[in-house]
């Protein structure tokens, strides 16, 4: 299951995206970062808890096509050493 | 409304009341001696006004210069730099305040006998000028701690030194005045400057004061100092010079019978001493400005200052051109013989308060910027050159009328000349504030109240602009991304609280981020600061990648410079 993602994911956005993750039975998720040219701490917060929800159920989450200003984001906090980036 | 804006706007009313305070005090042994003492009183007090703006001239030599330069030292992020011109203006303002009372000890008998008043007078101002010589001593001191507390954003205590002073003043003075006459009044007075120091002591235990000692100061910079000031103070020395020329004149030609009208047209014209207000409003902000070399921002505190005071000049002109009785209730005038000459004396002499106000605001601007020289020939010539010029011209075709026609218009004259001469050397870009527009280009600031959606459309804004000017991708959005945590941590530290903030994004010399709230005062460039969530890690590490960062309580609120 691969999930595309649009635009900024900030404060506000961030919600929205969060509702509209839904995974289901899925066991390997994709959430393609193309098009997000910009990530603050709101979505950090939101790929953290995909990452544990699908650890949970002993599924996979890949995080995929992450631009390099997101790259940075997630080298400076570490989380690129934690998600599944490909 | 905008950050500046609304910074300036509640920094006005403490300084406009400080000025208001300061004009009531000068005012206040005039009332009381007029009152309780009647015309001669009010006489003898007023031959002592050049006295008077003398002193607030030592006060302002030291104050203003110090105050601007400390402000601007801050903008610029020097800290011990700031407190060294601080040290330097406090044991110049105790040394010159002590000066000052020694030479006019020393000045006392001759000066008074020059004026030729009569022998009653003369004697009542004696005494008064005698027993004054303590708070010749204290006011300057207590002027000095005033502007520094209020330049450090500490406007409600700076406003309530004031209140002492005044109120300490009239309390003292009336019942000393009845006991001792014109000494006591004087003593009084001293003694108002004394609890306005103790109250302004208070100041050093608040948190964020960033008022404090150091010997990082050369002798340089107390000619930096003075030469800044006089430009400002000018005025003052101006007016001594003018009041002085103005008694004499007046005992000359038309009698000491005209001495009460005198001091209403001088008190009238004292109360452009209020307009000062403004500028003194503007002043932390415009320097702040000044120092981090962004003219956009200065000029806006400047076109709201120029509002004000037009405003303010306005206002007052119109009040005393309906009510001209208010100024000669205030000192008691009411003898039929002086009362419909001191009337239209008011009316005429109002109509300068507007070109006053502009005048005395740009006095205190072209200081801000380094033009004291222009400032101080701009003021003079409003104050005292043409004045002295055009009194003795318009008195000798149409007596006392000519002389109070010739105060009003003075100052309109003088901002005519001052105005053409900017606009000849700085032409119409440049006027009237001569600040140098090659860096507006560059500068992009953006106004916020805090709130998530404000936040995050700021950020949007910031990295947009970026990208616009050609500013690397990767490095837009980190300062994108810098604008919204940190603005973010600031909203949710003020949870509940309405904090307005302005984001400024030069890219001058390099790309740098001006941040600045009015929040809660606290350090968002500590890497060491408690981390409670993800977003105040993030904030941490952000702050950890950028080694060139700096926080620094300016004026009362928090201010952070990023380079990018």
């Amino acid at each position: 299951m691969t999930i595309a993602v649009n635009g900024r994911v900030d404060t506000v956005t961030a919600p929205e995206l969060e509702a509209g993750l839904k995974f289901g039975d899925a066991t390997c998720v994709v959430i393609d970062l193309a098009n997000v040219p910009y990530m603050s701490s709101a979505g950090l917060r939101l790929l953290l808890s995909a990452h544990k929800t699908m650890l949970g159920k002993g599924g996979e989450l890949q995080i995929a096509n992450v631009q390099e200003s997101v790259r940075e984001v997630l080298d400076i906090t570490g989380f690129s050493d934690i998600l599944n980036l490909v | 409304m905008t950050f500046a804006l609304s910074k300036f706007r509640s920094f006005l009313p403490a300084a406009t009341f400080a000025m208001a305070a300061e004009f009531l005090m000068g005012l206040s042994d005039s009332i009381i001696c007029g009152h309780i003492l009647g015309e001669t009183g009010l006489s003898a007090v007023n031959l002592m006004q050049g006295v008077f703006e003398i002193v607030t001239f030592v006060g302002m030599m030291v104050t203003v210069g110090t105050s601007v330069l400390f402000a601007t030292e801050l903008g610029a992020m020097h800290v011990r730099r700031a407190q060294g011109y601080f040290t330097l203006g406090t044991l110049s303002a105790v040394g010159f305040g002590l000066l000052t009372a020694a030479v006019l000890a020393v000045v006392r008998t001759p000066v008074i006998a020059a004026f030729g008043a009569s022998q009653a007078v003369s004697d009542m101002a004696a005494s008064y000028w005698l027993w004054f010589l303590p708070a010749a001593a204290l006011q300057p001191v207590a002027f000095f701690l005033g502007t520094m507390c209020y330049t450090d954003g500490d406007a409600r205590l700076s406003f309530c030194s004031y209140l002492a002073q005044l109120l300490g003043n009239c309390l003292m003075s009336v019942p000393l005045t009845m006991a001792f006459g014109a000494a006591g009044c004087a003593v009084g007075t001293g003694l108002g400057s004394l609890a306005a120091i103790v109250v302004l002591l208070f100041h050093f235990r608040r948190n964020g004061c960033m008022l404090g000692w150091s010997r990082h100061f050369i002798y340089s910079d107390f000619l930096k100092i003075s030469r800044m000031s006089f430009g400002d103070a000018s005025k003052n020395i101006g007016k001594a010079a003018l009041m002085f020329a103005l008694n004499a004149y007046v005992i000359a030609h038309f009698g000491s019978e005209m001495l009460p009208v005198l001091a209403v047209v001088v008190m009238t014209i004292g109360i452009s001493e209020m307009f000062d207000g403004v500028a003194n409003a503007a002043q932390p902000l415009a320097s702040v400005y000044i120092g981090e070399k962004n003219p956009l921002l200065t000029k806006r505190v400047m076109y709201a200052a120029m509002k004000a005071s037009l405003a303010e000049g306005c206002g007052v002109m119109l009040l005393l051109l309906a009510f001209p009785g208010l100024m000669l209730s205030l000192v008691g005038i009411d003898s039929p013989a002086t009362v419909p000459e001191a009337r239209l004396a008011v009316r005429i002499v109002s109509t300068a308060l507007p070109s006053l106000a502009l005048v005395l605001l740009f006095n205190s601007y072209y200081v801000f910027i380094g033009r004291e020289k222009l400032s101080s020939i701009m003021t003079l010539l409003a104050v005292l050159g043409l004045p002295v010029v055009l009194f003795p011209l318009f008195g000798s075709r149409w007596g006392a009328h000519g002389v109070w026609t010739a105060l009003g218009l003075a100052p309109a004259l003088a901002l005519v000349l001052v105005a053409l001469y900017v606009l000849a050397r700085g032409g119409r870009r440049g006027f009237p504030f001569l600040m140098p527009t090659d860096r507006e280009a560059a500068l992009r600031v953006f106004d916020l109240e805090l709130d998530p959606a404000s936040i995050c459309g700021a950020s949007a804004s910031v990295g947009a602009h970026l990208g616009a000017q050609g500013v690397e991708r990767r490095r837009a959005s980190k300062a994108a991304l810098l604008v919204e945590e940190a603005l973010m941590v600031v909203h949710d530290r003020n949870s509940g609280k309405n904090i307005k903030a302005e984001v400024t994004v030069d890219l001058n010399d390099g790309l740098m981020l001006v941040i600045r709230d009015d929040g809660v005062i606290f350090d968002i460039t500590d890497v060491d600061a408690r981390v409670s969530s993800l977003r105040s890690y993030l904030v941490s590490e952000l702050m950890t990648a950028i080694p060139s960062r700096r926080n620094l309580t300016t004026t009362g609120f928090n201010r952070n410079v990023f380079k990018l």
